[in-house]
Parts: structure tokens; sequence; C-alpha cells
């Protein structure tokens, strides 16, 4: 992971730094969180949010590369925060922070168009391995995430908007994650690059995004004649 | 209408049909009956000597005339007889139960009492009712024993007792201010003077057979069981009450716990951690310093994922089997990141979330937990399986291994913590199983019940005596046994 930063850093691709936002609610927690990524010779913390309302306002101003999500925010959540900036900046990757790893809400998460999740404990290298994942493809699944996604695409849809599909190559990735595989492991064992599983990851994430907002626009639908 | 020649009918034939008539159905019946009433009579006279009455004599007069009778122990009584008539009317009594009644006093009437007159002491008791002008009471009681025949008539040895007495009927001997009755004439004496002149005769009285369920005691008994239980149910009803207000607050408890530990703690954990790498980040690469501040973010780290355990464990939104299989590949991914071992889940599609109790779960958690870290420590294996299926009612959790395995038989079991996990599956009230032998990996398997009964049920268990309990742990008994230690052939 290490190797990571120097090589990168060694290219020259760091010389234009990765622009990150962070979004969470408590001040120390913040300042160290800025400190660390401030710390990345490639990466660099330039828009700092207290809230989900100040980063709906500041955020799209600030057009970062990766916004860092705290997932607990007073009064707007973090996942609604997640949803209605993804309205506003499809293209710009969503992480979300959580304290603690609960599959329920990191999988709420992901349907909000989150495109990873990171635990707030994370080692400084993972941490940073994290970014770049995300900022070239889709970020790490749990195994018990990818049965989640795997099981919300296997339910029959109802509408048209909904009826996105995983390809066979994206379900085998799914299968392989949910058996407990690393990205790397799964690239070797499709023989495939391990970016090319990335981006299949991003591509799920993605479809998993517009399954569950076309979902959510039937059920308002369905409620409100 | 009618036709002339049945005007004739009563004038010829008629009559005739008549007169047989009378002829054979009267004569002999009654002068049959006069007979044995006769004799009745000469044998009821023989004996009523007296009419008796108070000393004032009132017309609508009541009396209750009282006298106790004693039969000596071991006789047989082979004839008891009560005649008895009052002018104008009586109720008999013997031993408090009404005998028989009457108003005609210009009758005598017999009763049989050879039935009810059994050794011992017994009451007879008469409430005579004067209607105007005179009143007397003329009684005889008869009893025919083996030796000395018992006798009782109408006489002054009887006892009046007052009206306001309302237990006289059950009085054993007469109170001191009882009166003693009054002769007031002889047998066809003034003023009964040609009565009485006939007889009839009671069909013989049976002692009242009590059924045991008509009996005091049977039914005290039954109504206090019924009222016992009554108040079971009561109680019970308030255990049940109060065990569900117990248990919502245990789950509201549980809930609180499990975000105080998140929202404190974690908060805490999280910038300690923080911290920690800043401070490293400050300190030169090679200084001891950075070691050591390492070392406490990796603790603090670890505490966290303790922390983790606690509040998964304790909080009671996460307590499905689905949850469980979700953190236990999550554990043993975690665990397996800092070994060289390779975790693989085979876990079922979709399981069910069905309710874990909280115990099992963290019995099960731990043995699982134990069996990953004994692959990790002692196998060598490159691969490790956890695979997690719903079996008929049950749940199936295997951790399988790659590694060279052992001899289960001549294996160390404190050291490498299989009584540990046969324990642990004990409590649970789950099995396990080992397959194993020298150089074909391992695989241990823990088989579970799922069933809600149990856990329905438990709170009777823990009212009732042990032996509930008891039953459970012995049937699904935990404990490895010799026999369950099987050589792999499932690779």
């Amino acid at each position: 992971m290490r190797s990571d930063i120097t090589k990168t850093s060694e290219s020259g691709v760091a010389l234009r730094r990765l622009k990150i936002a962070l979004v969470e609610d408590k001040a120390d927690l913040r300042d160290s969180w800025s400190k660390l990524i401030n710390s990345f010779p490639d990466f660099s913390c330039d828009c700092i949010c207290a809230s989900g309302e100040e980063a709906l306002r500041s955020i799209p101003l600030a057009k970062p590369n990766v916004v860092l999500m705290d997932i607990f925010l007073p009064r707007m959540s973090g996942i609604e925060c997640t949803s209605r900036l993804k309205e506003i900046l499809p293209k710009t990757q969503v992480v979300m922070l959580t304290g603690v790893d609960d599959n329920e809400l990191v999988f709420m998460a992901l349907q909000a168009g989150a495109d990873g999740f990171l635990l707030k404990r994370t080692k400084p290298a993972d941490l940073h391995a994290a970014l770049l994942e995300v900022t070239r493809g889709g970020a790490p699944m749990s195994s018990e995430v990818a049965r989640r996604v795997i099981e919300s695409f296997r339910r029959p849809a109802k509408t048209r908007e909904q009826s996105v599909h995983l390809t066979t190559r994206e379900e085998e990735v799914l299968i392989l994650l949910t058996k407990g595989y690393s990205n790397k492991e799964i690239a070797d064992k499709l023989s495939l690059s391990v970016e090319t599983v990335g981006s299949h990851l991003k591509h799920i994430y993605e479809k998993l995004h517009v399954r569950s907002r076309a979902e959510a626009v039937a059920r308002y639908m369905t409620s409100n004649p | 209408m009618s036709s002339p020649q049945k005007l004739n009918f009563p004038s010829a034939t008629g009559w005739i049909v008549v007169a047989l008539l009378l002829f054979t159905l009267t004569p002999r019946s009654f002068s049959q009956d006069d007979d044995r009433s006769r004799a009745q009579m000469t044998e009821a006279l023989k004996h009523t000597k007296y009419w008796i009455w108070d000393k004032e004599t009132r017309d609508k007069q009541t009396i209750h005339f009282w006298h106790s009778v004693n039969i000596p122990a071991r006789t047989v009584i082979s004839r008891a007889t009560i005649y008895i008539t009052v002018d104008n009317g009586y109720r008999l009594f013997l031993d408090g139960r009404e005998l028989g009644q009457g108003s005609d006093w210009k009758t005598i009437t017999e009763y049989d009492v050879r039935s009810l007159l059994t050794p011992g002491p017994h009451v007879l008791a008469v409430e005579a009712f004067n209607d105007r002008l005179a009143g007397g009471l003329m009684f005889a009681l008869e009893a025919e024993t083996g030796d000395k025949p018992v006798e009782i008539l109408s006489d002054d040895s009887w006892k009046i007792a007052p009206l306001e007495d309302k237990n006289w009927l059950d009085e054993e001997s007469p109170r001191a201010n009882w009166a003693s009755a009054v002769i007031v004439g002889k047998v066809y004496g003034d003023p009964w003077k040609p009565w009485p002149y006939a007889i009839v005769s009671v069909p013989p009285l049976q002692p009242i057979v009590l059924h045991f369920w008509q009996k005091l005691w049977f039914q005290v008994t039954l109504l206090s069981l019924l009222g016992l239980a009554v108040v079971i149910c009561i109680w019970l009803l308030t255990q049940l009450t109060s065990r569900a207000r117990a248990e919502r607050l245990l789950h509201m408890q549980r809930a609180r716990i499990a975000r105080d530990i998140h929202d404190d703690l974690g908060v805490r954990l999280t910038q300690l951690v923080l911290l920690g790498e800043l401070a490293q980040n400050e300190l030169p690469a090679q200084s001891e310093m950075r070691g050591q501040i390492d070392r406490i973010c990796e603790q603090a780290r670890d505490l966290g994922h303790a922390m983790d355990e606690i509040v998964w464990a304790v909080s009671s939104r996460r307590d499905t089997v689905r949850d469980f299989a979700a953190f236990v590949c999550k554990y043993a991914q975690w665990f397996c990141q800092s070994t060289e071992i390779r975790c693989r889940f085979d876990v079922e599609d979709e399981l069910p979330p069905t309710p874990f109790d909280l115990a099992i779960r963290r019995n099960l958690l731990l043995a699982v937990k134990e069996a990953i870290a004994n692959a990790a420590k002692h196998s060598g294996a490159s691969e490790l399986f956890l695979r997690i299926y719903r079996k008929g009612e049950g749940l199936f959790v295997a951790v399988e291994d790659d590694g060279h395995g052992f001899d289960a038989a001549r294996a160390d079991w404190t050291r490498n913590g299989l009584t540990n996990m046969a324990q642990r599956m004990e409590e649970a009230g789950g099995k396990f199983f080992i397959y194993t032998s020298p150089g074909m990996g391992c695989r241990i398997e823990f088989h579970l019940p799922l069933t809600v009964t149990r856990r329905r049920w438990r709170w009777l268990n823990r009212i009732l005596p042990e032996e509930n309990n008891h039953d459970i742990a012995e049937n699904e008994n935990g404990t490895l046994r010799a026999d369950e230690i099987q050589t792999p052939n499932h690779r």
C-alpha cells in the first residue's frame, strides 16, 4: 500500500492533487481527518462541512473528486445528503464513513448513490488506497453487501426503468465477492486486470443506485396516485 | 241423533255387566286390606299409651319434641318401627333427617326405620302443630334387638325445645332449659275418643347414601383446588406480564447500551486513532516513538473491533440468523487478513431473518471464533472455508481448513480449545463434531436448533423446578463423545 503512494508521487500524477470534501459533524474528528488527508501527497482536503445542509451548499461550488461523508449527521442524515448530492453532481464519488460496520446502513447508503464505504478506524494506508480505488473505479465491497446486492437485483422489477440488469461478468464478480475473494483474487480467477474488476464494481454501484432510485420513484407513484 | 235401540242398553245387559264387575272387583280386596290394617292397628296400639303435649295448649301452636335414642353397641336390630300421629300435624326427624310428615291425626303412620337405627346414639325429633282445641303427640318406637328391645314411647321422658332454639334438631343432649313433655290424655281417652282408627305404612326407609362427591371433604377439597388453580392462573398471568415488561425493558436497555457504546465510545476511539496517526506522521520515520504510537493505534483499532462485537451482541436489532452470518463472515475476513490464510465463504443465499437468541448467538460466535483461531494457529492451511446453512429446523455452521489436520483422539483438548467449543455448544444446546485426521485437513461442525418453541417456553423452565432444563441439556447434549469423532472421508 505504501508503495502505491510513492509510485503515484514519483510518476508525477501527484502534481495535480485530487480534491477531497469532508462532511463530519464532530469538530475534533473533522480536524483530524483533514490533517490526515492533507498528509497524503496526492490528496488535499479542500472543502470541510459540518452538516448535510452545508455540504449541499458548498460541495457543488468546490467540485471535489471525492466526498467523504459521515453516515450519522444531525438533522439530514449522511444517506439523504448523499442521495441529494448525487442528483446535483452525479460524477462525484461519495464514500461513506461509518463508525460501525453495519450492513443495513451500508446497503442503504449504496442504494442512495454512495460509491463505497470506509470504517472510520481504517489505517491511513488503507484509507489512501481506498481513495485511490474510488477515483479509479469501484471501492471494494464486503461479501455480505455483495450478497445483498445480488439479492436486490434478483427481485423482479416493477417498472421499465427498474429493469436494469447485471451483466454476466458483473454477477460473476459479485458471486466471487460473496465467497470472500478480494478484488485481486477475482482478477486472477477471471483473468482480468484489477482495474477492470474495479470498473465492474463501479458499474454495479451505479446500477444499484439507478435501480433503487427507480424503485423509490415507483413506490412514490403507487403511494400517491 | 241416537237410534232408539240404544235407549234400551242400561235396562238389560248393562245391569248384568255392572253387577258382575262389582262382584269380582270389590269384596275380596277390601277384606284383605282390612285384615292387615287391623293387625297393624292392634300392634301399634299395643305400644302407644298416651298423648303428650306441652303444659299449656293453644291454637296454632308449634312444639318441638326431642328425644334421644341409644342403640347399644354390637346389637343387631331385626325390626324397628315408629308409630306416630299428632293432633293436628307433624314433621318427624331422625338424626336431623326428615322422615316424613302427616296432617291426618286420625290415622297412625308406621315408619320402618330398621336400616336407620345403627348402634350408637340417635336423636328423634318431632315438630308438632296444633291447629285448634286439644293437641297431642302419640308416638312409639319399637326396636327389636336380640335380647332387650329398645322402646321409646310418648311419655314425659320427651323434652320440649323452645322455638327460639334453631339448632334443636342437631342437639345431642337436651339443654338445661328444655322442659319435659306433659301427658295430656290416654289413647282412646277424651277428647280423642274414637280415634285413631286407621294406619298407613311408609315404605322402609333407607339410609341416605352419600357418594364421595356429595361429601363435604370432597367438595371442600374440590373448591380449594379450584381456588388454588385460579390463584395459580392469576399468578402465572402476572408473571407473564411482568416478564413481558422485563423483556421489553431489557430490549430498551440493550438498545441504549449499544447506542451509548457506539455514539460515545466509538467516536472517541475514532478520534484517538486519528490523533495517533497524525502524531505518528509528525515523527521521523525511524524513531522508536513512532513504532510505539503505531502499536497504540493498533491496540485502539482492536479495541474498536472488540467494541463492535459487543455492540453487535447487545443490540437487539441484530439478533437474526442472517445478521449472525454476516457478522461471522466479516469477523473471519478481518481475522484472516493478518494471516496467510485465504478466507472463503459458503453461505446460504437467502438466510431467513429468524430470531436468534442472544445467549445461543454469543456461544456460537465464540465457538466459531475459537475454531477459526485454531485453524490459523495450528493447521498451516492456505484456505479456510466458512459454511453457514440451514439444515432442517436448525442451523449448520462449519469451519473447514485444508491444513495438516490432527489426531483427534490424541489431541490435547484443553490446549487447542476443543473443550471450550464443546462447552459453548453445550450451553447453546447444540452439537459439535470434528472430522479430522493427520494430513487430511480439519472440519469442525456446529449444529444448533433454531426452534422458536424453546424460546417461548423458557420462562416456564425458569419457574418450574429444574427437570425441564435438565432434559434439554441431556438430550441436546453438546459434549463430544468418542464415537462422534470420525475420520474424514469428505475430501
